[in-house]
């Protein structure tokens, strides 16, 4: 039993590093591209409408401003959340790592105590990342077609689409990217949600064999 | 041990760290605990058997006796059990 669970234990902490590790590096790439937006808007080095084929309207360009603020507070405070799940399992995972195989019943027991007990402070966070996440890979796609393209034309017989710039294509596969990054994070943050909110209610549900144990079990 | 714990996993957390007999401060330290829980906790654990206070020199220690063996191997296999059944978590 020891080695299975040692197994699948290592196996998803592992996992869940590498998800949160992905979650920061693009949490610090939506900063930057936040940043870069504030500065663009601010200093008016572009007149391009910010959908192409639209028209360029007046003070859209101190809206789309404010609106990459919003996305900086935003991606700041995410990255900080991330930083304080991503510190958690990574002190686990190197502790579990010092431990090695022969690692005692004891010590794997105290790792997923541990571990419970990081998801249950983090457990709100990892909500609201897997929603941010969600939320941020949308908005990456279409400010990546968005940005790429300079006459987008749906009719009922299909859709037919110009880009801007050919040197705009590696511009746009990093944002699509980037988006797909985090959808794909927001997926695996919520599947692993899912896997431990079973544990959780697991545990509940054992906790009445640990209170007949203590002889609080009143029943 | 720091983080929102059940009291079931504090329990265990202090019998597991009393198997060698230790003193008050070290417990609560050890497993974060303020001393007026602490106190509820060991006192209890004493009250059900699992922990012995052994005063030597003035000063008291608290060790798990035999009865807490069958605890944290309960505990242990119920928290081990948890990744041993599906779903877990792969990519």
């Amino acid at each position: 039993m020891h080695e299975q669970t040692l197994s699948q234990f290592g196996t998803e902490i592992r996992q869940f590093f590498l998800i949160s590790l992905l979650n920061l590096v693009f949490a610090a790439i939506a900063i930057a591209i936040g940043v870069q937006y504030i500065v663009t808007a601010i200093l008016g080095q572009t007149l391009d409408p910010v959908i192409p084929g639209f028209p360029v309207i007046p003070g859209m360009r101190m809206l789309s401003a404010a609106i990459a603020l919003c996305c900086f507070g935003l991606g700041i405070q995410w990255i900080l959340s991330t930083v304080r799940i991503f510190e958690g399992v990574v002190m686990i995972k190197d502790d579990l790592k010092k431990a090695g195989g022969a690692i005692t019943d004891t010590r794997l027991t105290c790792l997923i105590v541990r571990m419970l007990a990081h998801y249950r402070d983090n457990r709100r966070t990892i909500r609201t990342m897997i929603l941010v996440c969600t939320l941020g890979g949308v908005c990456f796609f279409v400010l990546g077609m968005a940005n790429s393209l300079k006459v987008l034309s749906i009719s009922s017989g299909g859709f037919a689409f110009t880009f801007d710039n050919l040197l705009l294509i590696p511009a746009m596969i990093l944002t699509l990217g980037i988006s797909l990054a985090s959808l794909l994070s927001s997926y695996y943050f919520s599947k692993f949600a899912r896997v431990w909110d079973q544990r959780l209610n697991a545990i509940g549900r054992s906790e009445c064999t640990l209170k007949q144990k203590l002889g609080l079990d009143e029943t | 041990m720091s983080g929102r714990r059940t009291i079931y996993e504090i329990y265990w957390e202090i019998l597991v760290y009393c198997r060698t007999p230790r003193p008050f401060t070290a417990i609560i330290n050890r497993c974060d605990l303020n001393s007026k829980t602490g106190q509820e906790y060991l006192e209890f654990l004493a009250g059900k058997g699992y922990l012995q206070a052994v005063t030597e020199e003035g000063k008291t220690r608290y060790g798990s006796t035999k009865e807490a063996g069958e605890y944290i191997a309960l505990f242990s296999s119920l928290y081990q059990e948890l990744f041993d059944n599906p779903p877990g978590f792969r990519l």
